[in-house]
């Protein structure tokens, strides 16, 4: 394959590693101790999780009217939340799913720490409902279980109760997909780590895996499957989350182009909060080798392509209210842009579709500045096009006497905050605690770009080495 | 040691004589045995857990008279919140009176009941009310306050030194007869009574054209042409409920429209009648008399009378406009009425001698039978008050009103009370008055007392009490007869005033008791015979062209005082229903303002919101109030709503719900809103409220006031419209022309939707219940948003949670502007649940807690509901309202007033309006337990049921013999946001206007 015509391509890891490199580098922020750096990460991510803990109490014990919402904006920040860690959480099942499947070897640097996002961003998303509801201690009622209360079941013409079902799904199988994944690297650390509770531990989590042909032929199946399972979600979650909006009456909701308009902004946000991550993590765990200037430009390609999609769906849509000939919709739209919340129109028009057009350009896509500012706006402006959607269409729509303005509270803003601690906190105790790069999908690509020459080299250096450590 | 051993001993083969039985814990535990202890622990930690306390409910061993239990049982009464004197039906329930409605029986209201005497019913459970009678502010006892009071009374007299008392309107003629009595004691006593609103100056010019001082019953029911000037008959002007019912039977489109009548407005800032007129023109407050003369001028040219000089000034509006006027209302004579809110003697007279030119004395201005709701004199007011601040007085005797807070200088007159060897304050709950008085009278509740009343001469009303007075109070009634020495139950006394004087002027019943009987259960009784002296003839020698208008300076602005419908004369300003109830025009709520208009606030580059500073010429204020800018205000007026900054309003402090973010109900002076009676001002013997001039200027804060509605037009921002669609289609219009020629509806019409995505999933095989309300008859008197409070149980959430939009009133009304000034017309919709067959609400709700049900109804099951408000997000309407908090219930007194049929909502649930369901199904059970259908008309929704205009009709559409299905048959007929197909149970009739064109020009 690669190999074929190897001058051609640039190698997908850097520095001429061997396998043994690998699993070392890649190993050695598991095995030393917690830099400074990381302990401020963390502490910072703390700090603004205790924040968000306290603030949800808050809220739980005085109640929702401690956020900002009224009679007419019933949702705002808390369902603006809730969409933006959904889609934050696509990226993940696009890259290990779909880039598997479609055989784009340069994933394998990314995809553990995609996936670990996906199921941290659908933990932080997947409290939102629970919290947004005004008695949440009663949040298992929208789950159809067997129950005493005669013929009381679930009303499934909901779209909320196919969110419940659409997040389940998505958590279980990112979960697992990500689990899954990780067994082999698992049992690396294992075999590397001295006999106590750290090895047994680990031994547990990888599941016996013995690292033979047979153990390694069903992984694959079972891999290729899950991938098989998982793609449907990338188009399904977001599909069914934008069915909360599209199935409303409400000017601004009520639109078809919603599902394909989520999905392609949800992989948007995803595809940047990678970028985010993977320019942080290489940076700060010396993964430099590993995480290539290549890997970034190639995520910023596809960054550039669903972002012309986002762009696509932002004028589809205004096309369809002004060709509508619907008086409501057309207020709904010119209200978006021009109205008292116009400013967040222009911040998401702004960072999803202007900003991201300066990675038509080389220099920028391999410039890791640029390339993280770019992906922080992308993510603000993705945070703002669910608050667009979803507030500007509800502080003005049928009765002009209803019309209303909205502006949050300290508590909301707490419990912004609280969701970034939550996600963060996870995501550097996975940093911490299991390999952040696939071990052993890199060592399978470690040949590729290479020419023969460096190949043999590389494995004369392995052999030396390894002769060495023996 | 010895004794113990000894016990020992003894005891020792006793012990083994009684053998043990083995212990069962001794015994290994068994799973049996766990399960059970398991199942208590259980039990015993989920006891910790439950929701509420268990209460227990005990039946009545010996059952009362009349009560049963979970019945309500219905009372006829008269309204004791005002003057107007309107009917009640009392609803108790296990002995506690819950709601008042209007009654239908009674001859001025007709049934309908305004937001104050809807509200009334919290007063009653008011818990800062005073039950026992204070002395110097400390508790007493009646016998010691009738003794030392007596005394002092005792020793005036004998001084000869002069007593007075102090009296809002009483039409009550056993409580006059008693003060009469008591007057007439003392060698030098005067009963002296104002009016906090006055129309004094109304009952002035009557002296001086018909010889004698009265208000005359109007009759606006009769009139084909009614003119309004500065008068808001149908919101806060002597008897409201009583015009209003009036005005809709002039105006209703019957068999033609040709019959109904015109009304045209001269006023300087919106009221609520302005909004309701045909024709409306902005005058500044101090142009009625011009006006009036010009018009005056018009009609006695035309019955060629001669009139005393015409007027010099040119009039405030167009000269043309006034021709037709004067041609409309000459073509009318007869039945034509104008109709001067003005405080000014000669305006007064003038507009006598116009409806004297005009022959409305006997037909729409009736002084055969005059009208007693308005019996203040302020010549004898200001008297009084120059008496007092000679410290000539003795003694003041305060009852029904509440001077040092309704009086300019209220102040000083405190100072002058608390120097007086005797003051006497009769209230019911600490007011600014009763802090100044020696002595405070405890009064009942009218709900609680026996008393009568003659509103109107020869209708004459009585209440009952509904409950056992609450405190230790004692009526007036009583009291006075105590200090007179002969203390008597009030009940005692009315009844034998009526056997005494009423009873022989009636001829139906030739029995006194049965004819009692019947008068307590009517609550009201007609009186025929004779209808009082007649007055002299029109005096023309006492007609003079009112003086020139004068225009305020330069910077400065007429002041207008005006009184909101909810709150009137502030007498009411402990209701926090009633603070809570947004005025029908500014849709402010809890707070007053300065209205400006919009044109001089940019002039004066004022924005909504701004505090200002408002300076009366003479010196008088200064007072600090935020801005509203108020389209349809003559632009020289500022005006301010009296009755705020009331002492009862300081309870607000700390209202609402407690957290981290909560803003204050009360101004930074510890009350709700400012008092402005500061700016009332004797002029020519009449207190005032547009006497003053003032300086504004801007205090250099800003105020958020909390307002129910902040988009105020029908039309989209101009910039934000789409091209042809600016206006929504809520408000639909007809004109009479439309009405008249064709028949069918003029307004647009969406294209009925005949075919449909949605399956008709809704069968309705017995009932279905529907609401059509008449928008053309619908005042925004907010009158329902108070009964549907009442009697749904809906909380009070301070100004703050208004202000951040939160307020939970289930029934709305949307005001919306169309045009501007000087064409600016006005339209109120009472917006509630429309109870959808295709409910948006229904089909997102995850956990089914909002259903329908097969009688139409879309139905909130609130423990059912987890509070996920996307129902609420997806009602077109916005008609449904979230329990952001769990809203006060701390007061046990005032929760005795909630309605034990409906259910208290607990936080994180939504509720909104039910129908009424309660009433369907109490309506519904009735007719099985007799057997019958369920008649048309027994079930009226507490909106309905309250409306002074009848605007709301409701009942079963399946129907056809139906009112509501006559209603929907109406050409008029339509539905807001029918194009979305969501198919509302609730239609509206379109709002009817003169055609564009004629004007006041057409005959």
């Amino acid at each position: 394959m690669a190999s074929a015509a190897p001058q051609l391509e640039a190698p997908l890891i850097a520095g001429g590693k061997t396998p043994l490199a690998v699993t070392r580098d890649i190993c050695a922020v598991l095995d030393r101790r917690a830099t400074g750096r990381w302990w401020a990460g963390f502490l910072a991510a703390l700090a603004a999780l205790l924040l968000g803990v306290a603030a949800v109490a808050y809220q739980l014990v005085v109640g929702i009217g401690t956020w900002g919402l009224n009679k007419t904006v019933g949702w705002a920040f808390d369902i603006t939340n809730f969409v933006f860690w959904v889609g934050i959480g696509h990226a993940g099942t696009l890259i290990s799913a779909v880039l598997f499947l479609l055989r784009q070897r340069w994933r394998t640097s990314v995809n553990r720490a995609a996936e670990a996002m996906t199921v941290f961003a659908v933990i932080c998303a997947g409290l939102f409902p629970v919290i947004h509801m005004g008695r949440p201690w009663l949040a298992f009622w929208i789950i159809p279980y067997p129950n005493m209360r005669g013929p009381l079941w679930v009303n499934f013409r909901s779209p909320l109760v196919w969110d419940f079902f659409a997040i389940l799904a998505y958590f279980t199988i990112s979960a697992t997909f990500w689990y899954v994944g990780m067994i082999p690297d698992l049992a690396t650390i294992r075999d590397r780590a001295r006999p106590g509770f750290r090895k047994r531990l680990f031994g547990v989590l990888s599941l016996g895996w013995d690292g033979s042909y047979r153990t390694w032929m069903r992984y694959e199946t079972l891999y290729t499957l899950l991938a098989g399972l998982a793609t449907p979600l990338v188009i399904s979650v977001h599909t069914i989350v934008s069915w909360d909006f599209a199935t409303s009456v409400i000017p601004g909701w009520h639109t078809t182009i919603f599902p394909p308009y989520f999905v392609a902004g949800a992989i948007f946000s995803g595809m940047s909060m990678v970028l985010t991550l993977m320019i942080v993590a290489r940076k700060t765990m010396a993964l430099e080798d590993y995480i290539t200037v290549g890997h970034v430009d190639k995520m910023c390609k596809l960054t550039l392509a669903v972002s012309l999609m986002v762009a696509l769906a932002y004028l589809t849509e205004l096309f369809t209210a002004f060709y509508s000939g619907n008086p409501y919709e057309q207020f709904a739209f010119k209200n978006r842009m021009l109205g008292p919340l116009g400013w967040s129109y222009a911040v998401m028009a702004l960072c999803n579709v202007g900003i991201s057009q300066l990675l038509w350009f080389r220099k920028v896509r391999t410039s890791l500045g640029w390339v993280l500012c770019i992906s922080i706006l992308a993510n603000v402006g993705m945070w703002f096009e669910r608050f667009v959607i979803i507030v500007t269409s509800l502080h003005r729509d049928y009765l002009p006497s209803s019309w209303s303005d909205y502006a949050p509270t300290s508590i909301e803003i707490a419990t912004l905050i609280g969701s970034f601690g939550l996600f963060f906190t996870c995501f550097l105790l996975f940093c911490r605690f299991v390999p952040v790069i696939a071990i052993s999908e890199v060592k399978g690509v470690l040949s590729a770009g290479r020419s023969t020459e460096a190949r043999e080299r590389s494995t004369a250096a392995a052999a030396e080495q390894e002769g060495a450590t023996a | 040691m010895e004794e113990r051993a000894d016990a020992e001993a003894v005891l020792g083969p006793a012990r083994d004589e009684f053998p043990q039985p083995p212990v069962p814990e001794q015994a290994p535990h068994g799973r049996r045995d766990f399960l059970r202890a398991a199942g208590f622990a259980v039990g015993a930690a989920m006891v910790g857990c439950g929701r509420a306390p268990v209460e227990r409910a005990v039946p009545y061993l010996v059952m009362p008279e009349q009560v049963i239990a979970g019945r309500a049982s219905h009372y006829a009464s008269a309204c004791g919140a005002c003057p107007a004197g309107c009917g009640v039906l009392a609803k108790s329930r296990d002995g506690r009176p819950i709601k008042l409605e209007g009654l239908d029986e009674h001859p001025l209201s007709r049934g309908g009941l305004c937001a104050v005497g809807q509200a009334a019913i919290l007063g009653l459970y008011d818990s800062h009310r005073f039950n026992h009678p204070l002395r110097d502010g400390e508790q007493t006892s009646w016998e010691r306050l009738d003794s030392e009071v007596m005394t002092a009374l005792d020793r005036l007299s004998e001084e000869g030194g002069p007593i007075r008392i102090l009296t809002g309107t009483i039409h009550s003629p056993t409580v006059l007869a008693a003060i009469e009595t008591f007057v007439a004691r003392f060698p030098d006593a005067r009963h002296v009574v104002y009016d906090a609103l006055s129309s004094s100056a109304i009952a002035d010019a009557h002296e001086r054209t018909h010889g004698r001082r009265m208000l005359p019953h109007y009759r606006f029911d009769r009139a084909k042409v009614i003119v309004g000037l500065d008068a808001d008959f149908l919101g806060t002007w002597i008897s409201p409920v009583e015009y209003t019912a009036q005005w809709r039977e002039a105006r209703r489109i019957g068999g033609s429209a040709s019959n109904r009548a015109h009304h045209v407005q001269f006023e300087a800032r919106l009221s609520l009648t302005g909004t309701k007129a045909d024709r409306r023109y902005r005058i500044a407050p101090g142009q009625v008399g011009s006006l009036l003369s010009h018009l005056a001028a018009r009609l006695a040219g035309k019955a060629g009378v001669e009139f005393d000089g015409a007027p010099a000034s040119d009039p405030p509006v167009a000269a043309a406009v006034l021709d037709g006027l004067a041609d409309r209302l000459w073509a009318a004579r007869g039945e034509s009425l104008v109709a001067s809110g003005s405080q000014s003697v000669l305006d007064q007279v003038v507009c006598n001698f116009i409806n004297h030119l005009l022959q409305s004395y006997g037909s729409t201005v009736d002084i055969g039978r005059v009208s007693r709701q308005r019996q203040g004199n302020d010549r004898a007011l200001e008297t009084l008050l120059a008496e007092m601040s000679r410290g000539a007085v003795g003694a003041l005797l305060i009852a029904g009103c509440n001077p040092v807070f309704e009086l300019p200088r209220g102040a000083d007159l405190a100072e002058q009370i608390r120097k007086l060897p005797l003051s006497v304050s009769f209230a019911e709950r600490p007011d600014e008055t009763s802090e100044a008085c020696r002595w405070v009278c405890a009064v009942p509740h009218y709900l609680e007392a026996w008393g009568d009343g003659e509103p109107v001469q020869g209708v004459l009303t009585l209440q009952q009490p509904l409950i056992e007075p609450i405190g230790g109070t004692r009526p007036l009634l009583e009291t006075l007869a105590a200090w007179a020495g002969h203390w008597r139950p009030a009940h005692e006394m009315v009844r034998g005033r009526w056997r005494d004087e009423v009873f022989p002027a009636q001829a139906a019943d030739s029995e006194f008791e049965s004819f009692w009987q019947k008068a307590v259960h009517d609550g009201v009784c007609l009186a025929s015979g004779e209808t009082g002296a007649a007055p002299a003839a029109f005096n023309h020698a006492a007609v003079r062209p009112s003086p020139a208008a004068s225009e305020p300076a330069a910077g400065r602005f007429a002041v207008s005082l005006y009184a909101k419908p909810g709150l009137l004369d502030g007498s009411h300003a402990y209701n926090a229903w009633l603070q809570e109830l947004p005025d029908p025009v500014t849709k402010v709520a809890w707070d007053n303002y300065a209205c400006l208009s919009p044109k001089a606030a940019t002039e004066a580059g004022i924005e909504e919101g701004d505090v200002l500073r408002l300076v009366a010429a003479d010196g008088g204020g200064p007072l600090e109030l935020p801005v509203v800018l108020q389209p349809g205000q003559h632009d020289s007026t500022v005006a301010v709503a009296l009755g705020y900054g009331a002492k009862a309003s300081e309870r607000f402090a700390g209202a609402g719900p407690e957290w981290l973010e909560r803003g204050e109900s009360v101004g930074p002076n510890g009350r709700v809103g400012v008092n402005a009676a500061s700016f009332l001002r004797f002029a020519d013997g009449s207190l005032s409220p547009t006497a003053v001039t003032a300086s504004v200027s801007s205090a250099g804060r800003r105020h958020a006031l909390a307002a129910t509605q902040t988009h105020h037009t029908i039309t989209v921002p101009e910039h934000l419209a789409p091209r042809g669609a600016a206006r929504r289609s809520a408000i639909q219009e007809t004109t009479l022309g439309e009405l008249g020629s064709h028949g069918v509806p003029g307004g647009e019409h969406p294209a009925a939707h005949d075919e449909s995505l949605w399956r008709q999933d809704h069968e309705y095989p017995g009932h279905r219940w529907g609401m059509a309300i008449d928008l053309d008859a619908c005042t925004g008197c907010s009158a329902c948003v108070v009964a549907c409070q009442v009697e749904n149980n809906i909380p009070v959430v301070g100004r703050d949670e208004v202000h951040r939009r939160r307020e939970m009133h289930w029934i709305r009304i949307d005001r919306y502007y169309e045009g501007a000034d000087p064409e600016l017309r006005v339209a109120h919709q009472p917006m509630l649940c429309q109870h959808c067959d295709h409910a948006p609400c229904e089909t997102v709700c995850p956990v089914l807690a909002t259903v329908h049900s097969d009688e139409g109804l879309n139905q909130q099951v609130y423990n059912r509901c987890v509070g996920t408000r996307y129902c609420a997000n997806n009602c077109p309407y916005k008609v449904r309202r979230f329990n952001w908090f769990d809203y006060a219930r701390d007061d046990p007194t005032e929760n005795l007033a909630l309605n034990p049929d409906v259910t208290v909502r607990s936080r994180g649930v939504m509720e909104k309006c039910s129908f009424c369901a309660q009433r369907i199904q109490e309506a519904k059970i009735e007719a099985r337990r007799l057997g019958i259908a369920v008649e048309d008309g027994a079930i009226r929704t507490a909106c309905e049921q309250s409306c002074p205009a009848h605007a709301i009709v409701f009942g079963d559409v399946n129907d056809s013999e139906s009112q509501i299905s006559r209603a929907l048959a109406s050409p008029r007929a339509y539905r807001v946001l029918e194009e979305i197909n969501v198919r509302p149970s609730v239609t509206y009739l379109q709002v009817v206007r003169e055609d564009s064109g004629k004007g006041a020009s057409s005959g």
